[in-house]
């Protein structure tokens, strides 16, 4: 053991820029690396023989990779670089793979606006008499019409229906003042229990108020776009009150476009989205986009608490079975899954597309989402299950 | 320094580990045996993430075993508190002390002044594991980390950083010899990185064919090797697929165990479909099979081509 670290000693200048040339590569390819790390393997060092190339190897897979998506990246770095660190190319990651077909799409994808905007078919659009109307009118009128002054008015609509939304018991307690159990820790603590003779005042606890988690995840294929875009309107004005939203949309495949929203306004964003999403308004398909949130996604957003949230009309040119399966894959992480459909407001709709037919099975709500009022109902089912 | 790191190393190399894991019956590979014996030399909490049925907690009970030492285990749920995962006061005897130092009439200014002494502590998992008075350090399994929520795991970052407790009433409680800490993920949400970072990561894969055959003779010596040969082979072609809940080795010992019971001695359609409860645990999983055609599997299974007597033997 003493000669190994002798050893290690000596040979030291050079083992450590290996070491930080092997972090920066790993680090370029994606894999973030710190200091605590490096050090944890320097540390591994006193008590393997670094000489032996498998046990080197497990110790650096340890302390470096804490991912298991990280692995396959981590083991095709480790043989380039310690075989034939010159050679080595590093690969990044792909942050974004639409990056190419961006540009071309922009035209397209930049029309998209808030619902009332240049929307694409908008014949109907255009109220005068309307604009004016009372809250209650407004709350009745399918949100592909609104006018950009109703808009405004909707959004405060929006934020009044919904600020007890996302109140809910957690599991924890915390003290309070009218609690549903006795809070004895707090009794014994206070000095009122020494002074009276066996009579004080009860200090009680209950449930903590822990918010609930949404995901909402949004059909903008076709005509389903403007009542996204509004979606995602409604769900931002609740993010105050939401400790936890994320947002996806999706078409051919999906984009979660949390971050974007985070960032800017949602105005400003969603044309940012628009320009992101290059199949903004194509075909649909829904199995495919779910595969990738299932594989990609739900490991981090869902847990038993969240809610799934789908906004989509259900038409779908994808596989039939596929979307079975992830949705019943869906169905198993989500804590509800619930599906808006704008077209459920229509009168005699029924819910016969292939997508629909599929999904149905594992919902636990089935919605309308065409206007204000239904999206006054969509807030009461969310309160509920909270 | 030096002297006393020595000693505090459980095991003397990376051999003596496969060596002990495979004496308690657990055949762990030479990456994982490194890892292991890593975690235990530098005192680091060992991170281990798989599918569900890969043997994970498994390795929390056999170090223990190889350690002789105490095993202390934290089921983690959602909602986990500190009240259930380190430490809650025992209220009913602290009221009893305090009634019973009424009668025995102590002065009213020091009524109740010894109520919060460790004596009246009720110490959970990760408490005891940190006070364990034993000649040995205890093993800590920290359980299904995921099903937790992340204010549990910040909390716990902060017992495993610095491996301390802090009890208001009390002060800071100290580890007597730091743990062997072994934490576990289903991955059925991702854990923040900042307590993956604390410890060592390993990610459990499905064991080769020639891993699960001799595992499976180590766990159940009565079944033949052809049996198991063919078992371990039908497993494998059916984790080739895309299932709901893809069976792992503990379904493996399983399904051996009930083919065992009912007297199969070699793999058949029949015999599969009446046990396949031991292995697909999913409806639609079972749907699945039977589409991709159970009777073909079974045949792929039972051609020749691997070897498990050359399999099984174990490696020198």
């Amino acid at each position: 053991m003493r000669k190994m670290e002798t050893a290690a000693a000596s040979g030291l200048p050079t083992l450590l820029e290996h070491l930080a040339g092997f972090a920066r590569a790993l680090t370029d390819a994606g894999l973030a690396v710190n200091t605590g790390q490096l050090m944890a393997l320097c540390q591994c060092f006193t008590c393997i023989d670094i000489a032996e190339r498998r046990d080197f190897h497990a110790a650096a897979r340890a302390t470096l990779v804490s991912r298991h998506e990280d692995i396959e990246r981590f083991e095709a770095i480790f043989s380039q670089y310690w075989e034939a660190p010159k050679q080595l190319v590093i690969k990044r990651r792909q942050d974004d793979p639409e990056d190419e077909d961006e540009a071309a799409d922009k035209g397209r994808g930049a029309r998209l606006m808030l619902p009332g905007g240049e929307g694409s078919d908008g014949g109907e659009r255009k109220s005068l008499r309307l604009s004016w109307s009372p809250d209650e009118t407004l709350a009745q009128r399918d949100l592909g019409t609104l006018t950009e002054a109703d808009v405004e008015r909707a959004q405060r609509l929006i934020r009044d229906l919904v600020a007890a939304l996302a109140n809910k018991r957690g599991r924890r307690y915390a003290a309070r003042r009218h609690g549903r159990l006795p809070d004895l820790r707090r009794l014994l603590r206070s000095r009122s229990i020494y002074l009276a003779d066996g009579i004080c005042p009860l200090p009680w606890r209950s449930r903590r108020i822990s918010r609930t988690r949404l995901i909402l995840l949004c059909d903008v294929s076709g005509s389903m776009q403007r009542y996204s875009s509004f979606l995602i309107e409604f769900m931002y004005a609740l993010r105050r009150e939401l400790s936890d939203l994320e947002v996806a949309v999706f078409s051919t495949h999906l984009t979660v476009i949390t971050d974007l929203l985070r960032t800017r306004g949602v105005a400003t964003s969603l044309c940012q989205v628009a320009e992101r999403i290059n199949d903004w308004a194509g075909g649909t398909n829904i199995g495919g986009s779910l595969r990738q949130f299932n594989e990609r996604h739900a490991p981090h957003m869902l847990n038993g608490r969240s809610t799934v949230i789908f906004l989509s009309d259900g038409w779908d040119r994808g596989d039939a079975a596929e979307m079975r399966g992830e949705m019943a894959k869906l169905r198993q992480r989500a804590g509800k899954v619930l599906w808006l459909n704008p077209l459920l407001g229509t009168p005699g709709y029924q819910p016969l597309t292939q997508g629909m037919q599929c999904a149905l099975p594992y919902l636990d709500y089935f919605l309308p989402a065409h206007n204000l009022h239904s999206l006054s109902q969509l807030a009461g089912v969310l309160r509920a299950i909270g | 320094m030096k002297g006393n790191r020595e000693e505090s190393r459980p095991f003397g190399s990376i051999s003596d580990i496969e060596a002990r894991f495979a004496a308690e019956g657990y055949i762990a590979d030479r990456m994982l045996a490194t890892t292991l014996f890593l975690s235990a030399s530098l005192g680091k909490p060992l991170f281990l993430e798989g599918e569900p049925g890969v043997g994970k907690t498994e390795i929390a009970k056999v170090m223990a075993r190889a350690l002789d030492t105490e095993l202390i285990r934290l089921q983690c749920y959602e909602g986990l508190d500190s009240n259930a995962a380190l430490y809650e006061w025992n209220y009913t005897r602290q009221l009893l002390e305090l009634r019973l130092q009424e009668a025995r009439g102590v002065d009213r200014a020091h009524i109740g002044d010894n109520l919060f002494a460790e004596e009246f502590l009720l110490q959970r998992p990760l408490l005891k594991a940190l006070r364990s008075e034993g000649p040995r350090p205890p093993v800590l399994l920290i359980d299904e980390i995921d099903r937790s929520d992340e204010e549990f795991e910040a909390f716990l970052l902060e017992v495993l950083s610095d491996f301390q407790i802090t009890i208001p009433e009390i002060g800071t409680l100290r580890a007597h010899h730091t743990p062997f800490i072994v934490l576990t993920s289903n991955r059925t949400r991702e854990v923040h990185d900042a307590l993956k970072r604390r410890c060592l990561y390993h990610w459990i894969d499905y064991p080769s064919f020639a891993r699960e055959v001799a595992i499976l003779r180590v766990r159940l010596p009565e079944v033949e090797l052809r049996l198991a040969g063919q078992v371990c082979r039908f497993m494998e072609l059916l984790r080739g697929h895309d299932f709901y809940k893809r069976p792992g080795i503990a379904e493996t010992i399983d399904w051996a165990r009930a083919l065992l019971a009912l007297g199969v001695a070699e793999l058949n359609t029949a015999a599969v479909d009446e046990t396949l409860g031991c292995i697909l645990k999913y409806r639609g999983d079972s749907e699945k099979l039977y589409q991709l055609g159970l009777p073909a599997l079974v045949e792929t299974a039972l051609m020749p081509g691997h070897d498990p007597a050359a399999a099984a033997k174990p490696p020198a």
